[in-house]
Formats: structure tokens, C-alpha cells, sequence
């Protein structure tokens, strides 16, 4: 706990609340002598007991107006939960709909599926820290590893926004796997790639994934949304000659990824139920006990500060109420 | 008559101390209203935002570091309440990264996305901002905020001579500011090949220096070689600078005042706060003020006249009273 004040200013008062350390808020009776009078233990304790009461009336009354509050911070706890990079498709196909048209009528694009699937993620799982990054032509950080879901469902509401050209997915889990190693040390960061289609991944970027792989390692998640009529990761080839990562990229982007030597698993939606399915199947599998921070907001203290002086201030009062006045010899 | 007796003063300022801390202990707040504002930050991070022409804390540094350094403390600044989403620009369009969120329970993440923003986030080489403008002013019209876009205004390819193109949004509809960022001086754009790595500067041949595309400008008959069917630009390739680059304010400036946004130059993240403040649109927020040290004050200084004042008094006047008058001496 660490205490605060708003204005320091303030504080150069502070010295002042010792003055009544020296006085009594009674009016001085003329009296020759204190030594006249028989040393009296409850008097004495009554007299320091006053002198303490102001002063802890005035100081904190100084304190409060000083702003006097708690630091707002974080404590850790312990939760279940997990690290997780979503990566994101956004080329122009997620505007379709499964059946791979323009959505019309009832009907929800990809992106919009993803998007609302996505959320309810989010706010079922309040304590995993989040990176989003997104990818097309070319790889695009969103937001780092953070656990602030606001802005993590202000990324995810972006999605369905018209998308771009490509779908170079080589690139995105590259970016991807890069965030992930920022994660905390000691945890399994996740990395769940949402995409509908997937393209030839070059050789050197391949070389790239594999030491990525190898220095991070993390779990590894595809979902993939299937459009009607396209082949898929699980599809057969038809023709001999026809097993080429350019004629089924999906399936050989499937296979590559077997080879990471990394715990990987792929989906395959081809609407939005089976999606919310998967998406179940990934928040089941990545919870681990995570430790996160929660934040603990600013506490203003200047109120409990202000009735310790009222308190002060009331004692005071009382004890000048019952206060005698000494007996005043005529005036000459 | 003599002024009040002693006693009754102690009193009174010690009644005046209670009856002022009741006062504060009842909370009282005034409801004030403050500014704050709903940007949509737009980055252009096209091949000329390289260009080193830029500042970042006094030392030269590309003009996107420029505007990244700039929008980090612009996004410190803004007042609690305030939201700011990200975009790009690149090609002909704004590609929203998020949608605008608070700025002072989000800070970190807002900064971490500012800071990576990236040149190579850029999915082609194209920087046609007036269109790119356009879609940006489209999408802070669909999120309800305010646009800064920050850009050089170097347009790559070059416009046609019939200008830009119209704009979709109406003028006006949208809030927000244009932000020149880069240089007046023109300088080479440093060129990179597709690992990443710098190589050289683009050179005058790699650019376009005139748009072929609508109809040839009116002084194009006197060039030479000119034929209205086969060479109606003329027949000598035209020499130009458009592998140099400078912040083009004319042409920002007319772009602001096409859509009627406001437009700065980038010169210091002050003047950038000001602008912006001058040309977002304002969301008022009821925020309560604390009155409480009002009435404490006037507690404490009862107090402080109960323990400091009156006891000097009465000891100057007890002085006063005791003292043996003494004759002046000469």
C-alpha cells in the first residue's frame, strides 16, 4: 500500500500542527503560582491528552487537504487462463459468406462470424492476456500481448471492415510467433490463427518458422473457415499431380505445419456453429493456472482524514464547554 | 466596552472548525464539464514516410518516427475520458486497426500498437492520399470521431492534371485535422528490398514523374514531339523530381479544404495538441469537483487562529499590561 498526496504544497503547513503542542485552547487564569497547586496525575493526562487530540485534528486535516489517498496499483493473483496471439485473416475473401458470396439477407460474412465469435471469447475468458495481430499482403501488428479487453475487443470489432487483397499467411504466423515470445516467460503462449484460405508459404520463410518454432515454443491453433466448394485441409487429392502446395495450399500449409515439431491443432468451420465449436475446443485446451494482475484503483483517503479531525475537533469542543471560567479580579 | 472576552473567541473559532469540517464531511461537489475528444489516428506509413527529414526529440529521424513519437505523447496528453483508434494508410486506403477506446485505462496498449506501426505493414507501394483520405474520412464518419491523418501529401503515383479525385464524403461532415509531417527541403527516399534491408535511394528513373492517365495537360502541345493521337504528353520523357521528397503543404491544404478539415504542419507535439484541440470535435463529460478543502480550509484556519493568533495577542496584550512602561531613552 502506498499512500500519496495530490498537492506536496500543502504539506509545508504540516509544522503548524504543532502548535497546539504548546497551547491550550483555554483562556489563561490569573494565577500566581502552578506550583500552588497539587500535581494531579488526571489533570496531567487531560492536559497532554488535549495537546494530542489537536494535533492529530490539525495534522490530519493538512493531510486531507494535502489530497491525501492510496496509490492505485495492481496485486496478482492467481487464475485460470492463458496467453494467447490471435492472428488474424483480413483479405478480402472473409467479406464473403460461407457459401462464398456476398452476404445477403440473413446471411453473416466470415469476418462478421469471426467477429461476433471472437467477442464472446473474450468475455468469457476476462483474465487471459491477449496480443492481436493481422495479416493480408502483409503482416500488421494490432495490439500487443495485453490484458486490457477493452481495447482488445476494440481490435476484434475491427475486423469486419472490408479486407485487402492477399492472404500471406507465412508472413502473419512469423509476426505472429515474434509477439509470442514477448509473452511472460514460463507460460505456453497460444496462437490461434483464424484465416479462410491459406497460400504457398515461402522457402525462406518456412526456414524462418521452423527456428521460430523452435525457440518459442508455442501451442498452435488453426482455425480455418471453409467456403463451400473449396477443398479444404483434410481434402483428398483428386488427380495425381494435383498434390502441390500452389493447387491445395490449405492442406500443404496443414502439413507444414505438422512438420513445427510444436503442439498444433486445426479446425475446420464451415459455418458459424461449427466455429463457436472450435472455438470452445481452444478455450477447453488453453487453460492453465496463469497468474495475472488485477488493478486496484486509487483510494481517496482525505474523507476518513476530514472525520478524524471533526472527531479532534468535537473532543475539543467538549472539553471547552465544560471548560470553568476563572474567576476575573475586578478591574482597577 | 472591550472586544469579546478571550474565552468566547476560543470559542467560537473552535465552534467555526466543527461547523466547517460537518461542512466538508457532507462531500459537497460541483459538476463542471471538461472537453474531451473521440480521434481516429491515421498513419500514412507509405515508401516516402521514410524520408529522414523528420525529428524525434531534437535528433533527425524518419518522418514515420516523427509522427509515431508525436502521436505517443499526443495520446498521453489528451484528457481522461478521450478514445483514439489506430489506421493505416497505405496504397488508396485507411485500414482500421481498432475502433477508437479510452485513452487513460488503455494507454499501454494504444502505445504499444502506435510503436509498431511499421513501414512494412504496408501491403503495396502506392500513396494515393487523396482517396486514401477519403476512406479514412469514411471511417471516422461510421465510428462518430474525429480524423487526424498524418501524412507528407507526397502522392506517388502523381495525380492526373485534372486533380484529385472527388471526394465521396461530404465536406464537412467529419471533424479533424490533415497533419503535414516531413521536411520543406526535398530529400531521396531510402529504398529497401523485400528482406527488409536498405539499399540505396530510389532513383529519378524508378518513379513516375507525370500521371498518363486522363486527359493531357493544356500546355502539352508545345512539348516536344507532341502528336495529338501518338504522342500526346510529347514524345521526351518528362523530367521531374518525384523521387525527392517534401511535405507538399499546397497540396494538403487543398485537400483540407476540400474536405473541410483543419491542417497543420507537424513542427512539436505542443502545437500538434493545440491544433488538434482547435479542430477535433469536443465530447463534453460531466466530471464532479471536490469542494470539500473549502470549507477545511476555513477549519484549519480557525484552527491556526485558535492555537497561533489569539495566544500572540493575549501575550502582547498581557505584555502590554505587565510591563513596566519604560522611559525612551535619548
Amino acid at each position: 500500500m502506498t499512500l500519496a498526496v495530490d498537492t506536496p504544497a500543502v504539506l509545508l503547513l504540516a509544522p503548524l500542527a504543532l502548535l497546539p503542542a504548546l497551547v491550550l485552547p483555554f483562556a489563561a487564569a490569573d494565577h500566581p503560582s502552578l506550583t500552588e497547586v497539587p500535581p494531579d496525575r488526571v489533570s496531567l493526562a487531560v492536559d497532554a491528552g488535549l495537546r494530542l487530540v489537536a494535533v492529530v485534528a490539525l495534522a490530519s486535516l493538512v493531510l486531507a487537504l494535502a489530497g491525501l489517498h492510496r496509490l492505485a496499483g495492481s496485486v496478482e493473483r492467481e487464475g485460470r487462463g492463458a496467453e494467447i496471439v490471435l492472428l488474424l485473416d483480413r483479405s478480402a475473401s472473409m467479406d464473403n459468406s460461407f457459401a462464398g458470396r456476398r452476404p445477403g439477407g440473413d446471411e453473416e460474412s466470415k469476418s462478421a462470424a469471426a467477429r461476433r465469435l471472437l467477442l464472446q471469447f473474450l468475455e468469457r475468458r476476462p483474465h487471459d492476456r491477449i496480443g492481436v495481430a493481422a495479416f493480408s499482403t502483409a503482416p500488421m501488428p494490432v495490439l500487443p500481448v495485453t490484458d486490457h479487453h477493452e481495447a482488445l475487443r476494440a481490435a476484434v470489432h475491427a475486423i469486419d471492415r472490408p479486407g485487402l487483397a492477399h492472404t500471406d499467411v507465412g508472413r502473419g504466423l512469423a509476426l505472429a510467433f515474434s509477439m509470442a515470445e514477448g509473452a511472460t516467460p514460463g507460460s505456453a503462449p497460444a496462437v490461434v490463427l483464424v484465416s479462410d484460405g491459406a497460400a504457398v508459404i515461402d522457402r525462406r520463410v518456412q526456414d524462418a518458422l521452423r527456428d521460430a518454432a523452435a525457440r518459442t515454443p508455442v501451442h498452435l491453433y488453426w482455425l480455418y473457415l471453409r467456403t463451400q466448394g473449396s477443398r479444404g485441409i483434410f481434402g483428398e487429392p483428386q488427380q495425381p499431380g494435383e498434390d502441390t502446395p500452389q493447387a491445395m495450399p490449405e492442406r500443404h500449409l496443414h502439413r507444414f505445419l505438422g512438420t513445427l515439431g510444436i503442439p498444433y491443432r486445426a479446425f475446420e468451420a464451415t459455418g458459424a456453429l461449427a466455429v463457436e465449436t472450435a472455438i470452445e475446443a481452444i478455450a477447453t485446451l488453453e487453460t492453465r493456472p496463469i497468474r495475472y494482475r488485477e488493478p486496484v484503483p486509487r483510494r481517496d483517503l482525505a474523507g476518513p482524514a476530514y472525520a478524524t479531525a471533526a472527531a479532534g475537533v468535537l473532543l475539543l469542543l467538549l472539553a471547552k464547554l465544560a471548560e470553568r471560567r476563572p474567576r476575573r479580579a475586578a478591574r482597577p | 466596552m472591550t472586544a469579546g472576552p478571550p474565552r468566547d473567541l476560543r470559542l467560537w473559532l473552535l465552534v467555526a472548525a466543527m461547523l466547517a469540517l460537518l461542512a466538508a464531511l457532507a462531500g459537497p461537489t460541483a459538476a463542471v464539464s471538461r472537453p474531451a475528444y473521440d480521434l481516429l489516428l491515421v498513419v500514412d506509413i507509405t515508401g516516402s514516410m521514410n524520408a529522414r527529414d523528420g525529428t524525434v526529440n531534437g535528433r533527425p529521424a524518419s518522418r514515420l518516427d516523427a509522427a509515431r513519437a508525436a502521436l505517443r505523447t499526443l495520446v498521453a496528453r489528451l484528457p481522461c475520458g478521450s478514445r483514439a483508434g489506430l489506421g493505416v494508410f497505405t496504397e488508396r486506403r485507411s485500414f482500421l486497426l481498432f475502433e477508437p477506446v479510452e485513452t487513460c485505462a488503455n494507454f499501454a496498449p494504444i502505445d504499444g500498437a502506435i510503436a509498431a506501426l511499421h513501414w512494412r505493414m504496408a501491403w503495396e507501394g502506392d500513396s494515393r492520399i487523396a482517396s486514401g483520405v477519403d476512406s479514412a474520412l469514411a471511417l471516422a464518419q461510421e465510428l462518430g470521431a474525429s480524423l487526424v491523418f498524418l501524412t507528407d501529401g507526397h502522392e506517388a503515383p502523381p495525380l492526373p492534371a485534372s486533380g484529385p479525385p472527388a471526394f465521396d464524403a461530404e465536406a464537412g461532415a467529419v471533424s479533424g485535422i490533415l497533419v503535414g509531417v516531413g521536411g520543406t527541403v526535398p530529400v531521396p527516399i531510402p529504398r529497401f528490398d523485400d528482406r527488409g534491408r536498405e539499399i540505396g535511394f530510389v532513383r529519378a528513373e524508378d518513379v513516375p514523374h507525370e500521371s498518363r492517365v486522363g486527359p493531357p495537360p493544356a500546355d502539352a502541345s508545345g512539348r516536344p514531339g507532341w502528336h495529338p493521337r501518338n504522342a500526346p504528353w510529347g514524345a521526351v520523357p518528362e523530367a521531374g523530381t518525384e523521387h525527392l521528397t517534401e511535405v507538399r503543404e499546397s497540396h494538403l491544404r487543398d485537400l483540407a479544404q476540400r474536405t473541410g478539415l483543419g491542417y497543420a504542419l507537424l513542427t512539436g507535439v505542443d502545437a500538434l495538441e493545440a491544433a488538434v484541440r482547435d479542430t477535433a470535435a469536443v465530447r463534453p463529460i460531466a466530471a464532479a469537483v471536490d469542494l470539500r478543502p473549502v470549507p477545511a480550509a476555513g477549519a484549519l484556519l480557525a484552527l491556526l487562529a485558535l492555537y497561533g493568533v489569539v495566544p500572540l495577542m493575549e501575550r502582547r496584550r498581557r505584555s502590554r499590561r505587565h510591563a513596566p512602561r519604560r522611559s525612551p531613552t535619548a
